[in-house]
């Protein structure tokens, strides 16, 4: 069964190891703004979870796949107790194939920092972790239904770094109703003193079926308007800038060397795994698929023996371009559009010539040879950005037909 | 023929015409109930859509009355609005009578008014029917007060009942028997047969609908079409039940439909009359009225290769369209089309629509226009309808423009700001007088290109919907007309270029700078929209760049949805046209065609 999923063998890039997703799908608390799948489960279900995780996982056992960035996230994977994680990371490493060097990441909320979790941490291997901080202000994180306060969060922070942790981050939410210039900056002034390696920015977006979402049908609350929302990000960009961090992906910024190496993956083309409800996977080379959202169905599926899978799709040439393109948009690293066209058989470089000077003129992208990246101005927009680029397929060059000269 | 009755329904839009239809179709037995769809007579999606019909279907229905003798009764249904008029009449032609149905809580409005007058003109009988007795808001005394004063009916004749219950129908139906005159003619007179609508087979060809005037009409027979003296014979013939019913003849009173092994459309002229090839009647059928283009616009298929398509695309539907005109016609932006001529607005919007929905074609339309009469310092003269054969303004001597005769006929608490709405549009000799206590007939000479643009639309909002409209043309009188250009990012947009009065150009010109701004998607640039005349700028609009555009997480690996947004936006672009650098959705071209009220 899993064989038709991820194929025999693994056509991408086999230099760079696979990434592992885990999706934990419980929470304290739901987040109004969350659409993630996350339920607020007590200890029996979440040893349901648990078993059929691992079965999960045997399912995948023997695929030939190599990871080395195993990635907890959720939900809340901080408040798993220490023993359940114990047996899930065991379980894990017992059934696929984890690198010895492998980092181990986790996503933490503040109030689950405490000196006994921290260690244990630790002694589990997860060297990189996440912190949910959405906000160093009182009232934003009231706003965010969050249960921690700006101190607790602060306090996170410090004794993380002080465990050992390699690598910090931290989670920030903008766009804010009411947010204001001074105060977003300051908090991310105050993020990169608090000596975090790594910033994720997110914008705050409200999702239909959210307590957000439902409270904007009502027309109780809205998103920022463009122009702010814009002001906003360009602040980030600029604060951190200033503070030694590089914005390498449109909503992640690391001190150098500290990008994440796990979700390089995803942007990157290289093979990941997602176990856990709702999580998504990718061969490498053609093939992406999706599990059940539901924690119930999931479950169920495993149960019974099947493959949790929700949908699946065989990306064509084109499509794999458009995503290639569409992702190197993203990130600072850009596009090296000539190995684009010739990976994929398409024609871009020439079809978009003019184009790619108008961006270029108007500080969206920077270029050089046939590589092309986002400037910050250019990341802001850059869903506009791959929809100007025009991905013409190419018909395959007719193999020359040698006449021999018969006139001797 | 003493059994036969042919009428048509008519009514204003939305008071209950399809449906009743439906009922008396359904009545009838001429569908079973489990097939029964609702407003099956209008079956074009678009007019199932719109909830107004556009093209007139037929069908014979067979009806026990209460006297106990079976009627063959000949539904005709027609379009409701005033582009439509001309369809209207062919179909009224070919009937006695006619259910004038009212809304019993809406009472008399505007088209039951205007079409009213049609009918009368065509002499016909007429049966008013309230329908829509089942609402709550239904006032039937008001409604039979107006129908006595605003329509000159005796009201007493008036039958009660709702199409949605069924409550009635049967009452209709025997006031289709007794109050409507059968048909009269000739069955072995010389033949006349009337083509009053044409329907496209794509096996047989074209599929007339006819009225037999005088005579009878057989299989086999060599026949003469009147006005375009084309010679035929006839393959097949019947009458129209649900599906098409064949017949060995069709005689004086039938309705029914006839197959000739037509396929250019060259060959037909809806209205014309067919008569036999050896023995020919002396005239045609009286009454016919050739349909006035009066709106020309230029069409050009979005994809260059589609321009096969949309020719043959047109051919067919001329064929059940008649008032649509056509003829070759390239530009630089948007290489070949067809420059058409149409009804008026929503006729062009319609065939656009048609065009798009039943062809599946996507099309580019240009902004429309009257025809104009030039005549150069050397005094050559030029019929000019489309801006760019328009000659450089320095050889130009006089410019003469189409006017009409408006009649504009509204409850009189209106008329103030109706005679305003005519100066504003440049109306002339405005007067009005008083048809009945209440209700004036405004009269004004009014440029017909001021009427093209938004009139109907400022019509209808001014006096809220009870004003009716109609127009005959006058004559060319001198004017003084500009060609306003639309210049995106210093590019001129050709189908967007147009002639207007030198007073309205500058109007004119921000209304199109405000519709592109609101429709042309933003950009990675700023956009900078010019409305010029010469080389001079007469109206402006920008569009600023995106600032923020993109989606907060890639994240968790979910690209696909990611990408699915993606590909379904770049669809969309496939709709656009480029012009230097821009992208102009084909929206943007329809959407400035608009009024800015709506």
């Amino acid at each position: 069964m899993m064989a038709t999923m991820l194929g025999n063998e693994v056509h991408g890039d086999t230099s760079t190891r696979a990434g592992l997703y885990v999706h934990v799908p419980f929470c304290s608390s739901i987040c109004p703004y969350c659409d993630f799948s996350v339920t607020l489960a007590g200890e029996p279900r979440r040893a349901q979870w648990e078993r059929s995780l691992l079965d999960e996982a045997a399912m995948y056992a023997g695929h030939g796949l190599e990871f080395d960035t195993v990635y907890f996230g959720g939900g809340t994977p901080s408040a798993l107790k220490i023993d359940r994680l114990a047996r899930v990371v065991n379980g894990l490493t017992q059934r696929l194939q984890i690198h010895s060097d492998a980092r181990f990441f986790i996503e933490v909320n503040p109030e689950d920092v405490k000196p006994e979790s921290t260690r244990a941490w630790r002694s589990l291997g997860f060297s990189s972790v996440s912190v949910g901080v959405q906000a160093l202000d009182d009232p934003a994180l009231e706003f965010l239904g969050r249960r921690h306060t700006a101190d607790q969060a602060r306090r996170s922070v410090t004794d993380l770094l002080g465990a050992g942790f390699d690598n910090v981050s931290l989670d920030l939410i903008f766009g804010l109703p009411g947010q204001t210039r001074s105060g977003w900056s300051g908090q991310l002034r105050e993020a990169a003193r608090l000596g975090a390696h790594h910033l994720s920015c997110y914008q705050l977006t409200i999702h239909r079926g959210t307590i957000f979402g439902k409270r904007k049908e009502a027309g109780l609350m809205g998103e920022m308007g463009e122009w702010p929302q814009a002001e906003l990000y360009r602040l980030i960009h600029e604060v951190l800038g200033t503070a030694g961090f590089e914005g390498y992906e449109v909503s992640n910024f690391a001190l150098p060397g500290h990008r994440s190496a796990h979700n390089m993956k995803y942007w990157t083309g290289v093979p990941y795994l997602g176990l856990g409800p709702g999580a998504h996977s990718f061969d490498g080379a053609a093939k992406r698929w999706w599990n059940r959202r539901k924690v119930r169905l999931w479950q169920r599926d495993i149960e019974r023996g099947c493959c949790p899978v929700e949908g699946e799709e065989t990306l064509t040439e084109r499509q794999r371009a458009l995503e290639t393109l569409m992702l190197g948009l993203r990130t600072a690293d850009g596009v090296d559009l000539a190995s684009l066209e010739k990976r994929f058989l398409v024609d871009v470089i020439r079809s978009n010539a003019v184009t790619i000077s108008d961006l270029e003129a108007e500080g969206l992208i920077s270029r050089r040879g046939d590589l092309i990246a986002p400037t910050p101005a250019g990341m802001a927009v850059a869903d506009a950005l791959v929809r100007a680029i025009l991905i013409e397929e190419v018909e395959p060059e007719p193999v020359p037909v040698i006449v021999p000269d018969v006139r001797g | 023929m003493e059994k036969t009755r042919s009428f048509c329904i008519i009514a204003h839009i939305d008071h209950g015409k399809s449906t009743l239809a439906d009922r008396l179709i359904q009545h009838c037995g001429a569908v079973e109930d489990r097939e029964f769809r609702d407003q099956i007579l209008d079956s074009m999606d678009l007019e199932r859509e719109r909830g107004i019909t556009i093209k007139s279907n037929t069908i014979s229905l067979e009806y026990t009355a209460r006297d106990g003798e079976t009627y063959n009764l000949n539904l005709i249904d027609t379009p409701g609005h005033v582009d439509f008029s001309h369809e209207v009449r062919r179909s009224l032609m070919s009937c006695e009578g006619a259910l004038l149905l009212v809304d019993a809580s809406q009472g008399v409005e505007a088209q039951t008014m205007a079409n009213m007058y049609l009918a009368l003109e065509h002499d016909l009988e007429m049966v008013p029917v309230i329908n829509k007795i089942d609402l709550l808001s239904a006032n039937i005394e008001r409604v039979k007060e107006e129908i006595e004063e605003d329509l000159g009916l005796d009201s007493d004749d008036a039958v009660l009942c709702s199409a949605k219950t069924g409550e009635g129908v049967e009452d209709v139906l025997e006031a289709i028997v007794n109050q409507l005159p059968p048909p009269e003619g000739d069955p072995d007179g010389p033949l006349q047969v009337l083509i009053f609508d044409a329907q496209y087979d794509p096996y047989r060809g074209a599929v007339l609908l006819v009225r037999v005037m005088n005579g009878t009409f057989r299989k086999g027979q060599r026949v003469l079409f009147m006005h375009t003296r084309a010679e035929h014979t006839v393959e097949e013939l019947g009458v129209l039940k649900l599906k098409r019913q064949a017949a060995d003849s069709l005689s004086a009173g039938d309705v029914g439909y006839v197959i000739a092994g037509i396929k250019s459309v060259s060959d037909i002229n809806i209205g014309d009359t067919v008569t036999d090839l050896a023995e020919p009647a002396d005239e045609p059928v009286p009454g016919y009225r050739e349909s006035k283009p009066v709106v020309f616009s230029s069409v050009y298929p979005m994809a260059t290769d589609e321009y096969g398509e949309l020719t043959k695309a047109l051919e067919k539907l001329k064929l059940n369209d008649a008032a649509l005109i056509y003829e070759k016609d390239s530009s630089q932006a948007l290489g070949f089309g067809y420059r058409c001529g149409f009804l008026g607005l929503l006729h062009l919007e319609i065939v656009q629509q048609r065009l798009e929905r039943e062809y599946d074609l996507s099309l580019l339309l240009s902004a429309p226009s009257v025809r104009y009469r030039i005549t150069l310092n050397n005094g050559e003269k030029l019929w000019i309808d489309n801006p760019s054969m328009y000659p450089d303004p320095t050889t130009i001597d006089t410019v003469e423009e189409p006017f009409i005769k408006a009649a504009i006929m509204m409850p009189d608490r209106y008329i103030g700001s109706v005679m305003e709405l005519c100066r504003d549009r440049r109306g002339e000799e405005t007067s009005f007088n008083y048809l009945s206590a209440g209700r004036v007939e405004l009269t004004s000479e009014m440029p017909l290109a001021e009427v093209l643009f938004d009139f109907y639309d400022k019509l209808k909002s001014t006096t809220q919907g009870y004003g009716s409209f109609d127009y005959e043309m006058l004559d060319y009188r001198v004017t003084d007309v500009v060609k306003v250009e639309i210049l995106v990012n210093t590019e001129p947009v050709d189908p967007l270029s147009q002639l207007v009065h030198r007073e309205k150009a500058r109007a004119r010109a921000l209304h199109y700078c405000d519709r592109l701004k609101d429709t042309i998607p933003k950009q990675q640039f700023k956009i900078a929209i010019q409305g010029a005349i010469g080389g001079t700028i007469i109206a402006r609009s920008t569009i600023n760049a995106f600032r923020k555009d993109v989606t907060a997480k890639c994240y968790g690996g979910d690209i696909s949805r990611k990408r699915k947004l993606l590909e379904k936006q770049k669809k969309g672009k496939k709709r656009m046209k480029m012009v230097g650098n821009v992208e102009i959705p084909q929206s943007a071209f329809i959407a400035v065609l608009k009024s800015d009220t709506d």
